[in-house]
């Protein structure tokens, strides 16, 4: 008996290895020429990931995204791994360092380290991208016409005051650290809703390529307005490319992202996101319009409203665990939607659009366009996760002393202490400090840490950030609804 | 002295009871939902708070209103105030210490979407038929502001832009105004700079070349007042608008 169930443990190891064998690795190495197939689906903790690629399978041989193109071996997938949700999570980062050390691609010293000038081989050098998967970025400094002065108050990265690479080096940058952003479900992320942009009090901007409107949505800082841009940013600075990038390139690029859905299919409590009459999952992204303002229309989140709907005798037939989730994740969505709470002194919904200060409402007051919680009407907003009294204590981060020349910030007067300015290093303007573009809700499971710092190790600790900074007041139960709601996006 | 003139009749036309006053903004935690907060400010001459939250543009308790508006006639007292109604509220740089009231009792309002809100790029819109008219469309502004206010002045301005778009080829012509003669009111000096007409008229100027149309001419014009509906009769508040004239090439 004893050997037989030991044969059986045998054969169930063997099998599963050999189960593990046929499956490439979850990471997808740069030029290593897989096929892209229409499904793709990855495990972690929530359950599993689903993308999709409309229009059928895509060899990556050869492919603009999935080759390293320059020197550092990088190429975009790099950075926007299909398993974390086409962004990058911690764990997968620990991952390649342990597996290969600082000679991955990932670990590239121009921002895969917190300074080029530090020992590569170090893990200290890498601490910011291996304990809170944030990428340096390199913002050009003064920017022409900016109202404000910037100091360096603490730099543990030492990037901001080194003598090369730093604020006062003959090619002065600021560098800030923020998480890359998810490279699917381009469809909603780039629809405009409406031709304004309330925040600026103008038409939405224009594509200075092609002189068409651009939604607002896409970079942490606005710095580029289309994903053409973005590339071209990106193959210059992070993927640091011996050629520019050719028309032909970049079509292929925008296709493949262009026609990626990426969201959570099924929860690891066993329900597949999308039964018993629920959409979840990322066919309903594929299928549906984007860009339409939940409080117009479909409500935001409304995909789980068919579990509240569902009889309670055939609720009764349903796994304890199954229904207990199912009914957690639809009370989420309704406090999410309905659960208000006073927005005060945040720059783009406080100030200047006139909504007033304070002004109640709830998550879909910015998160309002339907099946994604991106923003309808685009721009950036400061929630204070980068701003001082508000962000939490982040010393692993550089600390800015920014201070006003003209007109004080309408929030924070006119001294201002940040770790990352965020739009105010596109714009120039004072009253940006902290602004940064809203993100896309869905594969959430697949991507921690949130917030564009990374300052929300969890789904739990953005709900926490966000009940501490607008002392909203959620109970227990509100918060594991709204947690296994958003595992659930 | 025509403007002074208009003026007047404006005045002697409407005989509700117009206030104006500069204070500082208390909030009331009124929760009937989403937006549904009340704005209240107090006149210092008169001792009377008013109910300001009909209001596009809403109060920021960190700063100073300038309070523009008719009282309402017949209206309930859900914020504990007296309703003005049309209003117009102007954000000022001078500090206030902000303060809160809870609910007391008062109910608030249940937010409902104003009339003077933009139609989404989606929605199927009514072009104008032809013979095309020549019309002048009023962008109205707060004082001492050339931003665009949310749910009014963009309602107005989407509207020109359409119209200009409709239309085309047309000839469009901007006039900025601002209210530059100097007066005092609850003690603050209110004058607006003249670059400030040049400022509003610029802006709109941007904001129909992002449309992608060609604005020919761009000019500011002396303080007047204006009778169009964007002022729902208030007189003060009409003295800061843009004028965009929009002639038909037919």
């Amino acid at each position: 008996m004893r050997f037989g169930v030991l044969a059986l443990a045998v054969a169930l190891l063997g099998f599963g290895l050999a189960a593990a064998t046929d499956k490439p690795d979850h990471w997808w190495q740069p030029g290593e020429g897989r096929t892209f197939p229409a499904k793709l689906e990855y495990e972690n903790e929530g359950g599993t990931l689903r993308l999709l690629l409309e229009g059928g399978p895509m060899e990556t041989k050869g492919h603009p995204f999935f080759e390293p193109i320059g020197p550092n071996g990088r190429a975009c997938v790099t950075c926007h791994q299909p398993a974390n949700a086409m962004s990058l999570a911690v764990p997968d980062v620990q991952r390649q360092w342990t597996r290969n050390g600082a000679k991955d691609p990932l670990f590239a010293a121009v921002d895969g380290s917190n300074c080029p000038s530090l020992p590569q081989g170090d893990r200290a050098s890498h601490s910011l991208l291996l304990d809170h998967g944030l990428i340096r970025i390199a913002r050009p400094w003064p920017v022409k016409g900016a109202d404000f002065a910037i100091e360096v108050v603490r730099d543990p990265s030492t990037c901001n005051l080194d003598p090369v690479w730093g604020i006062k080096s003959k090619n002065p940058h600021i560098s800030v650290f923020r998480r890359p952003r998810p490279v699917a479900n381009f469809k909603f992320i780039e629809a405009m809703g409406f031709a304004y942009d309330p925040k600026a009090g103008m038409p939405l901007a224009l594509d200075p390529e092609t002189n068409k409107p651009v939604a607002g949505n896409l970079m942490a800082d606005g710095r580029v307005p289309t994903l053409t841009a973005q590339m071209r940013d990106a193959a210059a600075t992070h993927l640091a490319f011996t050629r520019n990038l050719d028309a032909g390139d970049i079509a292929r690029i925008l296709d493949f992202e262009r026609r990626l859905f990426v969201a959570q299919q099924r929860d690891s409590s066993g329900t597949m996101l999308d039964a018993d009459g629920a959409e979840g999952g990322p066919m309903k992204l594929l299928v549906s319009a984007p860009g339409r303002l939940g409080s117009q229309g479909t409500p935001v989140w409304s995909e789980f409203e068919a579990w509240e709907k569902l009889p309670e005798a055939e609720k009764a037939k349903l796994p304890k665990e199954v229904r207990e989730f199912r009914d957690s994740v639809a009370r989420g969505a309704r406090v999410f939607r309905d659960k208000t709470f006073l927005i005060t002194d945040s720059a783009g919904i406080n100030s200047p659009v006139g909504f007033g200060n304070p002004v109640r409402n709830s998550c879909v007051f910015c998160h309002n366009m339907s099946y994604m919680g991106m923003d309808v009407a685009p721009g950036q907003v400061d929630l204070g996760t980068t701003n001082l009294p508000f962000a939490d204590p982040q010393p692993y981060l550089p600390l800015f002393r920014v201070t006003c020349k003209g007109k004080p910030h309408p929030h924070y007067g006119r001294v201002i202490y940040t770790h990352d300015p965020g739009y105010a290093l596109t714009t120039g303007k004072c009253a940006d400090v902290g602004r940064i573009t809203l993100q896309t809700l869905r594969g959430l499971s697949a991507r921690a840490p949130y917030f564009s710092n990374g300052s929300a190790k969890d789904l739990r600790g953005v709900i926490d950030y966000y009940d501490r900074r607008y002392s909203i007041g959620y109970t227990e139960q509100e918060k594991r609804d709204l947690v296994n709601l958003m595992r659930a996006l | 002295m025509k403007a002074l003139v208009l003026l007047f009749a404006l005045v002697a036309a409407d005989a509700r009871e117009a206030v104006r006053f500069v204070a500082c903004p208390v909030y009331r935690d009124t929760d009937a939902g989403k937006k549904s907060g009340c704005w209240l400010a107090e006149d210092p001459a008169s001792g009377v708070r008013y109910d300001i939250t009909s209001s596009p543009t809403k109060a920021d308790w960190n700063h100073a209103v300038l309070v523009e508006g008719f009282v309402a006639q017949g209206q309930s007292d859900p914020c504990g105030g007296v309703v003005l109604d049309p209003v117009r509220v102007s954000v000022l740089e001078q500090g206030c210490t902000r303060h809160m009231l809870p609910a007391e009792g008062f109910p608030g309002r249940k937010f409902a979407l104003p009339k003077r809100n933009v139609r989404p790029l989606y929605e199927e819109r009514t072009k104008p038929a032809q013979p095309f008219a020549a019309r002048t469309f009023v962008i109205p502004f707060d004082h001492g502001s050339s931003f665009v206010t949310y749910q009014l002045s963009d309602y107005y301005l989407d509207a020109a832009i359409n119209y200009a778009l409709d239309v085309q080829p047309a000839t469009v012509t901007i006039t900025g105004h601002a209210a530059t003669r100097r007066e005092r009111v609850s003690g603050f000096d209110l004058s607006e700079p003249r670059a400030l007409a040049k400022a509003r008229a610029d802006a709109m100027a941007r904001a129909f070349q992002l449309r992608g149309v060609t604005v020919a001419r761009v000019a500011t014009g002396r303080e007047s007042s204006s009778a169009d509906e964007a002022f729902d009769g208030l007189i003060a508040p009409s003295l800061r608008r843009v004028e965009i004239s929009i002639e038909p090439k037919q």
